[in-house]
Formats: structure tokens, sequence, C-alpha cells
């Protein structure tokens, strides 16, 4: 199972969640690997406290070794390696189909129960691909305007993309590319005046658009929570989802602001090793568990 | 994948075809909430013009699904329509119930009135709206049924000591299948913002 996370904006804790609910999956028993692809700032490592590594990805992809288990660097916890090689991995997200689906299948083949993939923040193709690619895409969003809003522009993005690649007409992919455009000259404002405007040309791919959207269940977490009404904020993401694009959203869970959290940071230990009492531990495994049973 | 003027009203409020007026209550607060003109939620995704028709939509599902003969009506007209079957009546008895929330677990949700405030007569259009008797919620929280009156009328004179009332608020509150708290802590700053005046 590969999981990918996210979405939102630099700084809204996905790299955090990744490293945490790796650790918690893996004291469940599961055989995780948790993959950097962060290209902005790939620091997952100090996220576990541990030096940056000298195998990546790419010693795999330039054959200096022969199978990708051999890249995997080994944590102190049980049952979690780490594997990176941030643009090594989005650089053949960007290549061609055939090889993109080449690599997952390698890290498919790699052995473990479950697959952690920090994506970072940024919307480039590769990412948005990658995260379609995965069984399951986590959104980590905060309760701030500029988060929800940059969360906001990345599905919009992931789910055009995602259109586009189940339509089989060229005049409808330029369409669809066009209806990114919020300022298009057709006047589609949203995926209902799509529809309605891929129905006019073509009925097939309008009725495979509804179909795509309709199996399309991105996933959510809010991230540094301070008060119910905070919480509430992701069940009304969900609806105005579920309202703009008809997709159904999953909200995860939320993790609480917690001093604790800056302080595990700061001591680069992971915050449920380092204090799995505290309240953000304390959801990190509620949502942990929650992955655990999607299995 | 629907435009909201092809949804029904259950879509519209995101509840079951069978849903209690209980359900139908919390789904219209947290669609209240969700489709607020400021809602975070919203802003940056529908236009404008777009939250104000899903609002008043919203309004719309509400008030038909809300009144028992409309929603029958709604119902036979609509699905027949659509060549279905009328759903069935909700399972659970319309009113209070003890029972425990069954839906979003994880919060109770809860709406501001065109005031932005749950008041006494707040409460008791909501209660009226699902139906329910005074003396049911009485029977239901066993708070005597004058102070339920004296808390709907605002007759703020009347009514216990704070410390009380918190607790009879809450009860009430919960009885409704509201957010306890919020109520209780509006009720409150109502109180003594109109002692203040």
């Amino acid at each position: 199972m590969i999981w990918t996370i996210g979405g939102g904006k630099g700084g809204s804790g996905k790299s955090f969640i990744t490293a945490n609910i790796g650790i918690c999956l893996s004291k469940l028993g599961i055989r995780v690997v948790l993959i950097d692809a962060d290209l902005g700032g790939a620091n997952l490592h100090t996220f576990l406290g541990i030096s940056p590594p000298g195998l990546s990805l790419s010693d795999f992809i330039k054959k200096r070794v022969s199978h990708l288990r051999e890249v995997l660097i080994p944590t102190a916890i049980p049952n979690l390696q780490l594997l990176t090689g941030a643009q090594d991995l989005l650089n053949a997200a960007d290549s061609k189909s055939v090889q993109k689906r080449k690599l997952v299948r390698s890290i498919q083949s790699l052995e473990s129960d479950t697959i952690l993939v920090d994506l970072g923040a940024g919307n480039s193709l590769s990412v948005l691909d990658f995260f379609l690619m995965s069984d399951g895409g986590i959104l980590v969003v905060t309760p701030e305007p500029t988060s929800i809003e940059n969360t906001y522009r990345f599905l919009k993005s992931a789910f055009y993309r995602r259109l586009k690649q189940s339509v089989s007409s060229s005049s409808v992919k330029a369409l669809i590319d066009s209806a990114m455009d919020q300022k298009n000259e057709m006047g589609i404002q949203n995926p209902h005046d799509l529809i309605r405007a891929v129905r006019r040309m073509d009925e097939g791919d309008a009725q495979r658009i509804i179909e795509e959207a309709a199996t399309f269940h991105p996933n959510l977490i809010l991230n540094q929570v301070r008060s119910k009404k905070d919480i509430e904020i992701g069940f009304s993401i969900r609806s105005a989802c579920l309202k703009y694009f008809g997709i159904h959203l999953h909200y995860l869970g939320y993790v609480v602001y917690d001093q604790d959290v800056v302080n595990s940071i700061r001591r680069r230990r992971p915050l449920v090793l380092e204090n799995p009492r505290s309240r953000a531990a304390q959801c990190l495994m509620e949502i942990a568990s929650k992955l655990a049973n999607s299995h | 994948m629907k435009g909201i003027k092809d949804q029904t009203y259950y879509e519209i409020l995101e509840v079951s075809l069978t849903a209690t007026a209980k359900e139908i209550q919390r789904a219209y607060e947290h669609a209240k909430e969700t489709f607020h003109a400021d809602s975070l939620a919203v802003y940056s995704l529908f236009s404008g013009e777009e939250v104000k028709e899903i609002q008043e939509a919203i309004e719309e599902a509400y008030r038909v699904l809300m009144d028992e003969a409309l929603r029958r009506s709604y119902d036979q007209s609509h699905f027949q329509m659509v060549g279905g079957q009328p759903p069935e009546k909700p399972s659970e008895a319309q009113g209070v119930s003890r029972g425990k929330k069954t839906s979003l677990s994880f919060t109770g949700l809860s709406f501001n009135d065109e005031e932005g405030l749950y008041r006494g007569k707040t409460l008791k259009q909501v209660r009226e709206r699902m139906g329910v008797e005074l003396q049911t919620v009485s029977k239901e929280t066993k708070i005597n049924i004058k102070i339920l009156e004296w808390i709907e009328e605002e007759t703020f004179e009347k009514l216990p000591a704070l410390v009380y009332l918190k607790g009879f608020l809450k009860s009430y509150a919960q009885s409704l299948g509201l957010d306890p708290q919020k109520v209780t802590e509006e009720y409150i700053r109502f109180v003594e913002e109109s002692k203040k005046r």
C-alpha cells in the first residue's frame, strides 16, 4: 500500500506527520518504508533523528546497486526503513509513463506493508502524477486561509489531471487544460460547467469523467488545530469538496497544536517516541490506526 | 457529480433519505457553518454568487425537510418523478432522544442564527422546527418546565444562579442535538450583555 502525503503549503507539517505516522505504524508491527520526495527540503531523516543518508535512489537508477532494497536506510526503529532520492524519484515521475510505472513497481516490490511518500509542497506535474499513482493521497492542511487555499489549488490540479488522463478525445483533453484557467473563454468556472461542456463534445468522455470523479477519494489531515472550531473546518472542507468537485474527501483526523511537537523537533526526536502521551502524539496514533485498518 | 440545482434536498444537506429531524437539524447547522460568507473552507473555492446560491438551496432544503407535510409531498413528487420509491419513515422517533451521537464523531457541530448567538428565542425556534414539545424536553432532561420556559422566554430575573443555569443549558442543548458548550457560552454571554443594557 503506497500513501503519498502532499498538497497544502510548505510548513503545514507533512514531513513531521509522515515520520511520526510511519513510526506509529511500525510500532503496530507493520513493515514501513518512508520515502523522502520533498524537493524543496528533503529532511525526513531529521524528523527520525538520523544523519543525512549516503545512499539514495539514484544509486539504484544508475545501477550502482542491483536491487532497490540495498539503498534502504535502516533506522533504530524496528520495521522502519528510509529511502531518499527525491530528485531521482520525481524526475522519473516526469518521464514517460512506462518508466514511472516501472519505478512504482520496484517500490511496491520492496518487502514492506506500507510505503509513505513525503511529496512536500508544490503542485508540479511530477508531484501530481505521483499523488495520483499512489493507492491513497493524503493532504495535510492547517486551519489557515493560505494553507486551505493552496490545498484547493493542489486538489484542483490533481483532479483535472486525473480527469484528463481518463478521457480519450484530444479536444476534450485540451478543454480540460483550458478549464484549469479560471478566466477561460468558455466560461467554465467549476467541474459541473466542465461536464456540461464535455457532454456537448463527447458523451462517452463526459461519462468517463463522472465515473473518474466518483472514484477519486483523497484523504485529509488537519494539523495544528487549536480549537473545536478548527476541527470543524475539516468537515467543512469535506462538504465544500463534495459540492464543488463532487468528490468524497475522507477526513482522516486532526493533530492538535502542541508545544511538545516543537520541543520534539528541536531535539530531533520523533514525538511519538519522545512523548507518546502528549495530545498530538495521541492524535497521530489515532490516524495511524485508521491507516492500519485500511490494509 | 451534480450541480447544486440538480441535487435533491437530501443531497444538499448531506443526509440520508431516512434522516430524523435531529439529524437534519445537525446537518443544517453544519451546512450553514460551512457555507457562511466568511467561511475559510469555501471562500477560495466558490464565487460569492455560487455561495449565495448554495445558501439559498440549504435554506429551502431545510424548510421542506423539517416540515413533515412538505417533506412527504416532496418525497412523493420527487421520487415518483425519478421513478423510485419514496423513502421509509425515519426509523428513529422524531424528537428528543438520549441516544449517542452517531455522526461526526469527533465534534459537535453548531451554527449561529442571523444574530450570531444562541439565545432563548433561537432555542425555542430550533425545538419547534424539530417538532419537540417543551414537556418532552423537561421529561428527558429532568429540568422543571418553568425553568425551560424562562430560558426560552429570556426571563432573566427568574433564572437560577449561573452555576445551575449552565448545567440546565447544557442538558437542554444536548437533548436537541446542539453543541452544549457553544449554546451555554453564547446564552450566558447574551444574558450578561442584556443585563448591561
